[in-house]
């Protein structure tokens, strides 16, 4: 497997705990009795997150990273309707969209 | 003991969300778009786009050996990285109080903004070059916030105990 491969394996991985990480935080202010437990995970799973991205960062050029990590927009928002039965809308999705490709064009060429 | 009166236990829902609580759990929001997240947003922008070019910067400064431990003591060593956490720990704040005012889908998006920013400082400041397609993504961007923006920021009504 080469570095870029694993560059972009880990960059993928970033999104989908900084996808879990989110749905904790979010659970703790929802008035959850254990909302410490959430917390301190959400936390935890957020801070293996920033380490494994920043020795992502050594592996593959910034804006390739950038415009990967911006997959966390579907991730976080696929989470959100998944786990956290919030009401995402067409529109709502529609603007997901648009801004993930906006993001891919704008950092995807630095 | 006097029904109605519950006992309300503490959570941070309490600090960071604008709410009304009554028995049952039961939990009403209020729909008027808060000024406070407003503010929040805008800060939590503020504070992404520092991040971004903070953390840029300081992970230029890494040795590039591949080695996990050794990046982890650079890490620890530099006063850059020293001020990514602090910015990440008022970020975390701020994010909490975002959340409790407005879905995730609905605030995570929105901040995406922070894009738009790093990219006008970078041209505006760092003299960096910019070319027809990242202003088209800029506008992509743009347009899609204003989609986002026109949804119900909160479509949580309440969260049972878990």
């Amino acid at each position: 497997m080469s570095q870029t491969s694993i560059g972009v394996l880990l960059v993928v991985i970033c999104t989908l705990l900084e996808g879990v990480g989110q749905v904790f935080l979010k659970k703790s202010v929802l008035g959850a009795v254990r909302w410490y437990l959430w917390i301190s995970f959400g936390v935890v799973i957020l801070v293996v997150e920033s380490l494994i991205y920043t020795n992502a960062l050594l592996l593959l050029d910034v804006g390739a990273a950038y415009a990967i990590s911006s997959l966390s927009l579907i991730s976080i928002t696929l989470m959100s309707q998944c786990l956290l039965r919030e009401k995402v809308t067409r529109m709502r999705w529609i603007g997901v969209c648009l801004i993930f490709i906006g993001v891919g064009l704008v950092v995807g060429r630095t | 003991m006097e029904k109605g009166r519950q006992r309300v236990k503490f959570s941070p829902a309490m600090l960071f969300k604008s709410q009304t609580v009554t028995g049952n759990n039961a939990v009403s929001i209020k729909r008027k778009f808060p000024a406070r997240l407003a503010v929040g947003l805008f800060i939590a922008i503020l504070i992404d786009t520092a991040l971004q070019l903070v953390w840029k910067s300081a992970v230029l400064t890494l040795p590039h050996d591949g080695s996990p431990w050794l990046n982890v003591q650079a890490i620890l060593q530099n006063p850059r990285f020293v001020f990514v956490i602090f910015l990440m720990g008022c970020q975390f704040f701020n994010w909490l109080m975002i959340l409790g005012d407005a879905d995730l889908s609905y605030a995570q998006p929105v901040t995406s903004l922070s894009y738009v920013s790093v990219f006008f400082l970078s041209v505006l400041y760092l003299k960096e070059a910019a070319d027809v397609l990242q202003i088209a993504g800029i506008m992509f961007v743009l347009v899609g916030v204003w989609f986002i923006s026109q949804t119900e920021h909160l479509t949580q009504t309440q969260e049972s105990d878990v």
